[in-house]
């Protein structure tokens, strides 16, 4: 396992910064491996990406379009990703940590006959083998994972973990030949956007959150959205926030839920208990408003301001966009 | 038809715990074990399907799991589920995503299905990637993370969650899928249903009854180590809102955050 792949996840050629976060990190690794940086982009739009991919220092971006690509859930795109691969020979493919991209990696895993990590936020290499570094038992665990009885192996890359550094001296385009014909079954019939967000919440830096504290559905947009918007962020809930229908399953964040590690996670109206404790306390710096002192979310929190949420969030949203301009 | 939920069994939440240094295993000794709480969902939603489409419906739990750990699955039982298969072995020990996916299409194979329903995500090993490869090894369509389904002649039509919104597939079955939460809150078991659970078969099947034998796991755990601590809260009482949104930009930008 020399060589890197870094599967680019886009929707017709728009792609988000864990796109550019993977291909760095296939360069980086690659270079400890001793083996090359691929990147693999699929479907409408990929040819215009993997030219400006060339910005980045990647050694081959391949590309397929085929109208099959978009019109079918996964499998004509893991029949020209594991083509790729199988061309490239045995590699480390890397993979965004969103809902697609678990789904596109188990999938991958399958087929290669590979092994995979999860949720992976570093690598060690010693001796060429690579070892896959990820929090896990919601975050009271950092474990190192390496592959073994394999050719390929696949991780799935917890998005904000590493950085994104253009360079290189432009990378080569090649086509993945098209895989032998196949009928497909899952027909994607219909595709509707719901998110107030550009941003999925697994892949957002800052996630501003809500609980019971907020005492009902408006103030996820009228106070936690705009201090999202401002900070460049998603809104996500509590588990008692979406059993109260405040607002969809798809935010909650915990047990059964999304797990996120924003580099900023802020907790208005949470009390901190361990079913959300598990989806989110490895985030970079935790912020609290709370009116309870005692809560416990304060036992895990890096700042805990005691105060009403409803006066501070607009206050504090005012300032961070003073700021920015 | 003939509904087969895939259950693990995992650590209750406010279990302690650890790896055990030696084995490089989780430790499930003396603590409590639970059906992970998403395979709830997935048993739920697969006795919605049961109760749409009448008694020609069967679901049957599939836990790869050690013998001495199957009794947990009589709460699934209880629930609404018809029957139980066990695939336990010593040699399924320390299986990590390729061997679990592996094992548990030779077990479907074996015990035949119409539909799979899996939960998303198990709480321990949490990697979501067992549904996926398991639809791969079955070559069935395999709708993952679906929020609704509907299912008539033969086909089922999902709602499957993106990260942005939601996606409409209908398929053929035989199919997998694994369900989100929003499928709905699982029921509690009644008391005739806890009473009954106790009557309802649980078949044990050892690797070599489903042609699972002299595999290997294909990852390896080589360390584990604590997350660095994070340093006690600082508190701050805000008696209005501009103070407290003061504090609060103050840290963001001392963090680099702002
Ligand atoms: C701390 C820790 C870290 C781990 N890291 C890795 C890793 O990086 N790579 C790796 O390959 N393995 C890893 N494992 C092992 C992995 O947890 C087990 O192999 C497990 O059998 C399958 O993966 P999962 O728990 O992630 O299941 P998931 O894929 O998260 O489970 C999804 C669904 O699959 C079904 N399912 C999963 N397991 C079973 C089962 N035994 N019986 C019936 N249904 C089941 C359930 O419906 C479940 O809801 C790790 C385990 C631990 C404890
Ligand atoms: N004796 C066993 N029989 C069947 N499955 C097992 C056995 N021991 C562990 N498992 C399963 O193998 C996976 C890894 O378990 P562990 O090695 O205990 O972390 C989990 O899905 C367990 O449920």
């Amino acid at each position: 396992m020399q060589n890197v792949i870094a599967f680019v996840e886009h929707r017709k050629g728009q792609t988000r910064k864990v796109t550019y976060e993977l291909v760095t990190e296939a360069r980086a690794l690659a270079d400890r491996l001793g083996g090359k940086a691929h990147a693999v982009v699929l479907g409408n739009g990929s040819t215009a990406l993997a030219e400006s991919l060339k910005t980045y220092p990647l050694d081959i971006v391949h590309v397929a379009e085929d109208p099959d690509i978009d019109a079918y859930l996964l499998d004509p795109t893991i029949d020209y990703l594991e083509a790729a691969a199988r061309a490239i020979g045995p590699a480390v493919v890397l993979v965004p940590n969103t809902m697609y991209g678990r789904d596109v990696a188990s999938r991958l895993c399958a087929r290669l006959d590979a092994g995979m990590t999860a949720d992976v936020t570093g690598f060690e290499v010693e001796n060429g083998r690579v070892g896959c570094v990820a929090p896990k038992l919601g975050g009271v665990t950092i474990t190192t994972c390496a592959f073994k009885n394999c050719e390929y192996g696949v991780v799935t890359v917890r998005p904000n973990s590493f950085a994104a550094q253009p360079g290189g001296s432009g990378a080569s385009i090649e086509q993945i030949a098209k895989p032998a014909s196949k009928t497909y079954a899952m027909k994607i019939e219909d595709e509707i956007e719901e998110a107030s967000s550009e941003l999925g919440l697994e892949e957002a830096p800052v996630v501003i959150s809500g609980g019971r504290g907020l005492g009902g559905p408006e103030p996820f947009q009228t106070l936690l959205k705009p201090l999202a918007d401002a900070l460049g962020g998603a809104v996500g809930a509590s588990r008692a926030a979406a059993d109260a229908g405040w607002v969809p399953y798809s935010l909650q964040i915990g047990q059964t839920g999304k797990t996120v590690s924003p580099k900023l996670y802020v907790a208005v109206g949470i009390s901190g208990a361990i079913q959300h404790k598990v989806g989110m306390r490895s985030a970079g710096t935790i912020v609290a408003i709370n009116k309870d002192a005692t809560a416990p979310i304060a036992e895990f929190s890096d700042l805990v301001v005691v105060g009403d949420a409803f006066a501070i969030i607009p206050e504090l949203t005012k300032l961070v966009e003073t700021a920015k301009v | 038809m003939r509904i087969v939920v895939t259950i693990k069994l995992v650590p209750d939440l406010n279990a302690q715990k650890r790896i055990d240094p030696a084995t490089k295993r989780l430790v499930r000794t003396g603590m409590e074990t639970v059906l992970n709480p998403y395979d709830e969902y997935a048993l739920e939603a697969a006795l919605q399907v049961k109760e749409k489409l009448g008694a020609e419906t069967t679901v049957t739990l599939l836990s790869m799991v050690p013998e001495t750990s199957k009794e947990t699955l009589r709460k699934a039982l209880a629930m609404g589920a018809d029957d139980a298969v066990v695939l336990s072995d010593e040699t399924l020990a320390g299986s990590d995503v390729a061997m679990t996916a592996a094992a548990l299409a030779q077990a479907l194979k074996k015990i035949g299905f119409d539909l799979v329903i899996c939960g998303g995500l198990a709480d321990d090993g949490s990697t979501g990637g067992v549904p996926g490869a398991l639809a791969e090894h079955l070559g069935v369509p395999g709708l993952t993370n679906a929020r609704h389904l509907e299912i008539a002649d033969g086909r089922i039509k999902a709602q499957r969650e993106t990260d942005t919104g939601y996606q409409v597939v209908t398929v053929s079955l035989p199919a997998l899928v694994s369900v989100t939460m929003a499928v709905g809150e699982p029921r509690y078991a009644s008391l005739k249903g806890i009473m009954g659970a106790k009557k309802k078969a649980m078949t044990s099947l050892s690797a070599a009854d489903v042609g699972f034998e002299n595999r290997a796991p294909k990852t390896e755990l080589l360390s584990f180590a604590a997350p660095p601590a994070r340093t006690k809260a600082k508190i701050v009482e805000a008696p209005d809102g501009a103070a407290g949104a003061q504090a609060i930009f103050e840290f963001l930008r001392e963090r680099k955050l702002v």
